[in-house]
């Protein structure tokens, strides 16, 4: 297994794709969080808390959540560039056990995931801390609880990645697994909730799993304005987490038993 | 070092039957050509060989093993197929040293075989601004990475300039020199026909023709016949004939008949015969021949 490891290491660092993701972490950590953080949320259209309460830094950290279909985008490239360039049948050639290349890619872009939570939670808190400092304004929440929902955030980033890979074996089309997995993650999903009856199975959905993980609730909460009092429960943190990796088990597994199983030519 | 054994190889797609039955050997320190007609089924064959493609029925054994049974199969076997299979924005360099890692292969070999494919100077250009001969040549190189004693090379001179394929010839005789087995396929006869050992000859998924180039060559008669009846001969001679030319008014090229059989059919049609040669063929002829791409006179 680790010879593949490696090989997979060496193929995410062969290209520059690997920079240019981690500039994407940056800029979404940092830029995105600083931009938010020194216009305050205060001054949002419709305002929304300031920094100075527990809410208004949930609220700009939050926002971090919705960028999740970056790296499940990157992760989905795992195996799918390998069917488009058709490097997928010399890789077959050296492990012709087929889920052992599949293992390798989730336990490689599992490492790559940590790295680009890491990046974007490491430059979202420096300039959260600094956005504040600057503004002069106290945080609503205690820096080690900040600290502690960036790291979740970086979890859930490393999840995505990893369930990027596992749906890019599913549906092994480039595009169509790039599209099927940002279109799920920006729209599908809360289109899914709006059906009667769905909205309960929102807390396991990817979704409502990232919002446990990261403790963000505004989307839970809106569902339960809009659509009845009736508040939606999230699963614990941990819970979350689980959920998403097994999303991820479940599509590796269903890749297994057909998609990557299939002829190459 | 080993061989390849194919028994019993059978691929369908639906009705559609890709490879019919098909069983052949691959010795070591030979080159073997693997000849048919473009859709004969060598591709699937050989992607079969290494468990690209499942087979229907029948199997392949690579010294006495199964492809995805090698404990270390790229030292085992070597193989490249047909088209670019690289990232087209990784080098050759890159792109040699990834599959060195996956098959546990020495960095060093890179270098060796970059050098040795004439690829050097070009191992930090990406594959994607490269020719098709070199592309042919990083296909070799990925091939050769764990130095495996057996080489199955699907249409390795296809695009190839005149002194490519010079290259590839003296290439492939090198290698089996070194005692490797090499297979080597190709819907043209003429690219291997100089280097070739043995053939292994398929049409329609099955088996034609099989054994030692010499052999074979041998084995096929063609008959030279001149007759004023010429016509009326080749109609008598159709049915047990494999084939007939007709090489002029008055003379025939027939393939698959001994002269004997030609007079005794000749005289008991009464029919005249003015000379009779034993012709040695072309293998181009014999190819054509077996493979049933040649037009029937």
């Amino acid at each position: 297994m680790r010879p593949l490891i490696h090989a997979e290491l060496r193929r995410l660092l062969a290209t520059r794709m690997w920079l240019g993701t981690l500039l994407v972490a940056a800029l979404l950590g940092g830029g995105l969080i600083g931009l938010l953080a020194l216009v305050g949320p205060e001054n949002f259209d419709p305002p929304m808390p300031g920094l100075h309460t527990e809410a208004g830094v949930r609220a700009v950290l939050g926002f971090l959540g919705f960028t999740a279909f970056v790296p499940a985008a990157v992760g989905t490239l795992a195996l799918t560039s390998e069917y488009r360039h058709r490097t997928i049948t010399v890789t077959f050639l050296y492990a012709p056990d087929r889920w052992r290349v599949l293992a390798a890619k989730l336990v490689t872009y599992g490492l790559a995931g940590v790295v680009y939570g890491l990046v974007l939670s490491g430059t979202a808190a420096v300039s959260l801390f600094g956005a504040a400092a600057a503004r002069g304004v106290t945080l609503g929440l205690p820096a080690g609880t900040v600290v502690e929902l960036l790291a979740r955030l970086g979890v859930a980033m490393a999840a995505y990645m990893v369930l990027g890979v596992g749906m890019g074996a599913l549906i092994r089309h480039q595009v169509a697994a790039l599209c099927v997995v940002v279109g799920y993650l920006y729209g599908a999903e809360l289109l899914l909730v709006m059906i009667p009856g769905v909205r309960h199975l929102y807390p396991l959905l990817p979704g409502g799993a990232t919002a446990a993980l990261t403790d963000f609730t505004a989307v839970a909460d809106a569902l339960a304005q809009q659509l009845s009092s009736e508040p939606v429960r999230l699963l614990s943190p941990l819970a979350g987490a689980l959920v998403l990796l097994g999303y991820t088990a479940l599509a590796s597994t269903a890749a297994l038993l057909r998609p990557l199983r299939r002829d190459v030519a | 070092m080993s061989g390849v054994e194919v028994r019993g190889l059978t691929k369908r797609y639906g009705t559609l039957t890709a490879v019919d039955d098909l069983s052949f050997t691959v010795r070591p320190g030979a080159v073997t050509a693997f000849l048919g007609p473009n859709g004969a089924g060598k591709t699937t064959t050989m992607r079969m060989m290494v468990g690209h493609v499942a087979p229907t029925s029948g199997g392949v054994t690579i010294g006495g093993r199964r492809y995805r049974d090698l404990p270390r199969p790229t030292t085992v076997v070597g193989a490249a197929f047909d088209g670019a299979a690289f990232h087209p924005r990784h080098s050759a360099r890159n792109h040699l040293r990834i599959y060195a890692a996956m098959g546990g292969h020495p960095g060093r070999r890179v270098e060796e075989l970059l050098g040795l494919l004439g690829l050097a100077a070009a191992g930090d250009r990406a594959t994607g601004t490269y020719s098709t001969g070199m592309r042919q040549r990083l296909s070799l190189a990925t091939a050769l990475l764990g130095d495996p004693g057996v080489l199955l090379l699907d249409e390795p001179g296809n695009g190839l300039d005149p002194e490519g394929t010079a290259w590839l010839r003296a290439f492939l005789r090198e290698l089996a020199g070194e005692g490797r087995a090499v297979l080597v396929s190709s819907h043209a006869l003429g690219e291997v026909q100089q280097v070739a050992d043995d053939v292994v000859v398929i049409r329609r998924g099955r088996l034609v023709a099989a054994g030692a180039l010499g052999e074979l060559a041998g084995a096929a008669h063609v008959v030279r016949v001149s007759s004023p009846d010429a016509d009326r001969l080749a109609r008598v001679l159709a049915p047990a004939a494999r084939a007939i030319d007709l090489d002029g008014p008055h003379d025939l090229r027939v393939h698959g008949l001994e002269p004997a059989r030609i007079a005794d059919l000749a005289a008991a049609h009464e029919l005249r015969v003015h000379g009779l040669a034993a012709d040695r063929p072309s293998l181009e002829e014999l190819f054509l021949d077996l493979t049933g791409e040649r037009t029937d006179a």
